[in-house]
């Protein structure tokens, strides 16, 4: 089944330092839901390892992440594609950073498709779960900053 | 029905269903409870994408974990078994319960873990590393239509499994003559039986003396055959169990790829295997989805209404493999003409594959999908002719006098009085007030609507229909057998030779076994042996055990009867004529000293010197019942199908808010005549069933895959079931024109309800929205379709008011 993932958020950090959290992968570890490891395996290549659970299953997925069309600091392309023994999953987004109050606004367009067990049993839920997994994200991403502008305001 | 039951004792009374107290306390006896020593489970791993090429499979991460002690995949099974069974003349659409180098549809079987818990195997399963290249694919029935769609079976070279046309009668002619004509296109959703116990199979092998025995969830046809030939062992080197509960059925258990899949891990692993589906597993890959089919129907009439002759073409989504599917057009042959005087029909059976879950038999075996678009053609001649939906069907019924009544297709209906149950059903509905109350509702601002179906519930089921789709079979008869012994202290064993999914065999074996011999049912012990001391039986499917296992009891039951007779007679010195048999004694017909029933067993057990000349010791019978009627093969595309035709009279009133669209059944009445009725629970307890079936079939149960070939719904959270919200209370009014093919004038029973179901509520759905001059022609028949249809329908109709 088809998912569409549209949005923006403001995060308080220009738009240099949201680049570099971004395309850094210890960050997007500790940000991306259920994400163990993030290994690179070339430029702009990533494997990931996640764990994540959808309504009545979840289960173990290995994925690529891989970034294209990098225009820093302002937008960038993200292809995924993962499988796991209860489902796969594939989709594209793109992102934009623009400077804003407070920080920086960050909007994020992508389209997606998951098969296989997950996309049936959780099917009239997956729409939610994307965007609670996308907000648990954004969370994490917020802490990032808060973290270290704490860490900073100590030194 | 009281002056035939004035006949019987037993039979037709009022007696308890011996087997609901075990089930009532929780002491049934499943699969799940069989717990052998050593007994490893088994978690299937189920493909992901519906086609691809499996590249590779690597075990190694699920193997190393502890516990865990195989993963068996389709190379392996494959070298090691022979394919399933094929009922079509299909040789190229092979079918191993794992996948063998490609998958076909999302959820097919691609590997399986073998491990010391069931949970331990589910973990395991998802270390199981396959990688795919992805196929083209497809899921509707008219693009495998297409030659240039892509193949499921490469090897078959299309997507056609069949594409049979007949032609019973001068319909040209019929048609040119008639001065109306009408076309319509009804689409039947798939949907099954979905029982509560899940498929289930125990499998162990004894390398010692080479038998494997198995413990099934088990509601199939020459079951032990086809494990046997798949296991290229012989038949008796097979032992199947037939003293297992079997949790719901309507046809669909009938894991032969499970059993195959678990008896050879436990040849191989030497210890005892369970597969039990989990509902995820059941619904994907259980291959136990019912027929999908799309009619396109052609009538002709005249102005009267009275239906002449018909065209129709049946398209099924058979799945990705052959299963029983394509059989399941071939049924509905038997009564192509429902209870109408058709005179000529053309009919052309399409079953295609696609990239979904494989079919299975469900209860009607295509009769429910055919008997929809047939009423639906009676409902739509009725209103091209202004008439009363249910006068146009009393116009086009076949009457009383005209049984026994050949219909074009080669079958001869039994007997019936369709008039007569119409009658009934509108006087106890006062069917005026019916109306005046459809009209109050509407009047409040309710849609409110009148259905109506009439149909057959073909029984007694032979297997007519595989000669006539496969001309390669041949095979006439399908019979079913019954023995009873008499033990040395006068004790009676009845054995019968199949499992049971709730039909309630025990009862109406016992019941019919006491008509006879006139003894008391209770004391009569019902034992089921296993499979290697049985006889030849066909287990319970085409609604024929009341007619086939009754006739077999009846039967065995008169020779039993016949021989204590001659003992008797023989022991007092009389004629056998002179002799007389009443309540298990044997006596004189003018009367004085009688030899009751210890007496005469003792003879038959000690007393070989009191015996008849050349009479066998002992007192044991046995019958092999085969069909009534129906015993030859197919002749110019026209066979004789199932003996017997129960009649059944659906009339239901819904209401619905038209915003909501939610449909409440505010009154269900069905007249119900099927011959004599040998338990009178069993056949409640079947139609209320059969009823909440289709009530399901209607509006809510579907399989649904979305354009990516995945199943969306998977658990009872999407794949709605009707639950006591949505079954109405349901009045049955009993009618009963015996059969002239069976022993008490029985029918069958075991899908009544479903039957005409579906056809009834979807009628009742489209006299309430016609007023807004639509109509609902796919089934199920949804929330959403309905308040999405009239929303449209009123916006359309407010746009004309305003332009």
């Amino acid at each position: 089944m088809k998912i569409d993932l549209e949005g923006s958020e403001t995060i308080a950090a220009d738009p240099e330092r949201l680049w570099l959290a971004l395309n850094d992968p210890a960050v997007l570890t500790r940000c991306i839901p259920g994400c163990r490891t993030m290994t690179e395996t070339g430029p702009d290549a990533y494997k990931v390892e996640m764990q994540l659970r959808v309504a009545a299953v979840g289960g173990s997925f290995e994925g690529e992440i891989a970034l294209s069309d990098k225009t820093p600091p302002r937008t960038c392309h993200i292809s995924v594609s993962g499988s796991g023994s209860l489902g796969h999953g594939s989709g594209t987004a793109r992102f934009e950073i623009t400077p804003a109050e407070g920080g920086s606004l960050l909007a994020y367009q992508g389209a997606g498709e998951v098969g296989g067990l997950v996309a049936g049993v959780g099917q009239r839920i997956l729409g939610s779960v994307s965007k609670h997994l996308v907000g648990r994200f954004f969370t994490a991403l917020r802490k990032e900053f808060e973290g270290s502008a704490a860490l900073g305001a100590a030194e | 029905m009281s002056a035939e039951a004035a006949r019987f004792r037993f039979v037709s009374a009022n007696r308890r269903v011996r087997e609901d107290r075990r089930f009532v306390a929780g002491h049934g006896r499943y699969v799940a409870d069989i717990a052998l020593e050593g007994m490893l489970h088994v978690a299937i791993l189920g493909a992901q994408h519906p086609a691809a090429r499996i590249l590779s499979i690597d075990p190694s991460a699920a193997l190393a974990m502890p516990g865990v002690h195989y993963v068996l995949t389709g190379e392996e099974l494959a070298g090691a078994t022979d394919q399933l069974m094929n009922g079509l003349d299909t040789p190229n659409v092979r079918r191993f319960p794992l996948a063998l180098g490609q998958t076909r549809y999302a959820g097919e079987w691609v590997a399986a873990v073998v491990a010391d818990t069931r949970a331990l195997a589910e973990d395991a399963c998802e270390k199981v590393k396959v990688s795919y290249e992805r196929l083209p694919y497809l899921t509707q029935a008219e693009e495998a239509l297409d030659p240039s769609s892509p193949p499921v079976h490469p090897a078959h070279g299309s997507n056609v499994l069949l594409d049979k046309q007949f032609v019973w009668g001068e319909v040209d002619r019929h048609f040119a003559e008639s001065p109306r004509q009408l076309s319509f296109r009804v689409t039947w959703g798939r949907n099954s039986t979905v029982p509560i116990e899940t498929f289930g199979v125990v499998a162990s092998w004894d390398p010692w003396s080479e038998m494997l025995d198995v413990w099934a969830s088990i509601q199939m046809p020459k079951y032990p055959d086809q494990i046997a030939r798949a296991l290229r062992i012989p038949a008796n080197n097979v032992r199947v169990h037939h003293d297992v509960d079997v949790g719901g059925s309507y046809g669909v258990k009938r894991g032969i790829k499970h059993t195959v899949l678990a008896a050879h891990l436990a040849r191989r692993l030497g210890r005892p295997v369970r597969l039990l589906e989990d509902r995820l597993e059941n619904m994907r890959g259980g291959d136990a989805h019912g027929p999908e089919r799309i009619f396109d129907v052609d009538v002709a009439f005249d102005d009267a209404g009275i239906v002449r002759s018909m065209k129709m073409r049946a398209l099924d989504n058979a799945g990705a493999y052959a299963g029983r599917a394509p059989f399941q057009l071939g049924k509905p042959i038997g009564a192509i003409v429902g209870p109408y005087k058709i005179e000529s029909v053309a009919y052309r059976a399409q079953s295609v594959t696609t990239n979904k879950a494989v079919q299975e038999a469900v209860r009607g075996f295509g009769q429910s999908p055919t008997n929809y678009a047939i009423e639906t053609a009676l409902d739509k001649v009725g209103l091209a002719c202004g008439l009363d939906r249910i006068e146009v069907r009393r116009r086009n019924f076949i009457r009383k006098e005209e049984f026994p009544y050949l219909i074009p297709s080669g079958t001869r209906y039994d007997s019936g009085d369709y008039h007569t149950v119409v009658d009934k059903v509108l006087a106890h509905v006062d069917y005026p007030a019916l109306v005046a109350e459809r009209d109050r509702l509407r009047a409040e601002g309710m849609l409110a609507g009148i259905g109506i179906a009439a149909c057959l519930e073909p029984s007694g089921g032979n297997s007519a229909f595989e000669p006539l789709l496969n001309e390669k079979n041949e095979t006439t008869t399908w019979m079913e057998s019954v023995r009873i012994n008499v033990d040395g202290t006068g004790c009676v064993a009845v054995t019968i030779h199949t499992t049971s999914s709730g039909q309630g065999h025990e009862t109406l074996a016992a019941t019919v076994v006491a008509e006879v011999l006139e003894i008391d049912p209770d004391l009569i012990r019902i034992v089921r042996p296993d499979s290697l001391a049985c006889l030849p039986s066909n287990t319970p499917v085409g609604s024929r055990m009341a007619i086939m296992m009754g006739g077999a009891c009846f039967h065995a039951a008169q020779k039993l009867k016949a021989k204590l007779l001659r003992i008797g007679a023989h022991r007092l010195g009389l004629a056998p004529e002179a002799a007389r048999y009443q309540g298990g004694s044997v006596g004189a017909v003018s009367g004085g000293q009688a030899l009751d029933w210890a007496a005469l067993v003792n003879i038959a057990h000690r007393n070989f010197h009191l015996l008849p000349p050349d009479t066998e010791p002992g007192l044991e019978s046995t019958h092999v019942m085969q069909v009534p009627t129906g015993t030859s093969l197919p002749k110019d595309g026209r066979v004789q199908m199932y003996p017997c035709h129960s009649f059944e009279f659906h009339l239901v009133l819904v209401a619905l808010d038209p915003v909501l669209g939610k449909p409440e059944i505010r009154r269900y009445v069905i007249g119900h005549d099927c011959g004599t009725v040998i338990n009178p629970h069993i056949v409640k307890g079947m139609t209320l069933g059969g009823i909440a079936h289709g009530l399901g079939a209607a509006l809510l149960e579907e399989f649904v895959y979305d354009e990516e070939g995945q199943m969306l719904t998977q658990s009872f959270m999407d794949y709605l079931l009707p639950s006591s919200h949505e079954m109405p209370k349901v009045e049955i009014v009993h009618h009963c024109t015996p059969s002239p093919f069976t022993v008490f004038g029985q029918k069958g029973s075991g899908e009544s309800g479903y039957l005409g179901a579906p056809a009834a509520i979807s009628g009742a759905l489209n006299d309430a929205v016609a007023e807004f001059g639509i109509s609902f022609d796919k089934l199920p028949i949804r929330i959403s379709a309905i308040s999405d249809a009239v929303a449209a329908a009123r916006v359309r109709s407010s746009e004309e008011t305003t332009s």
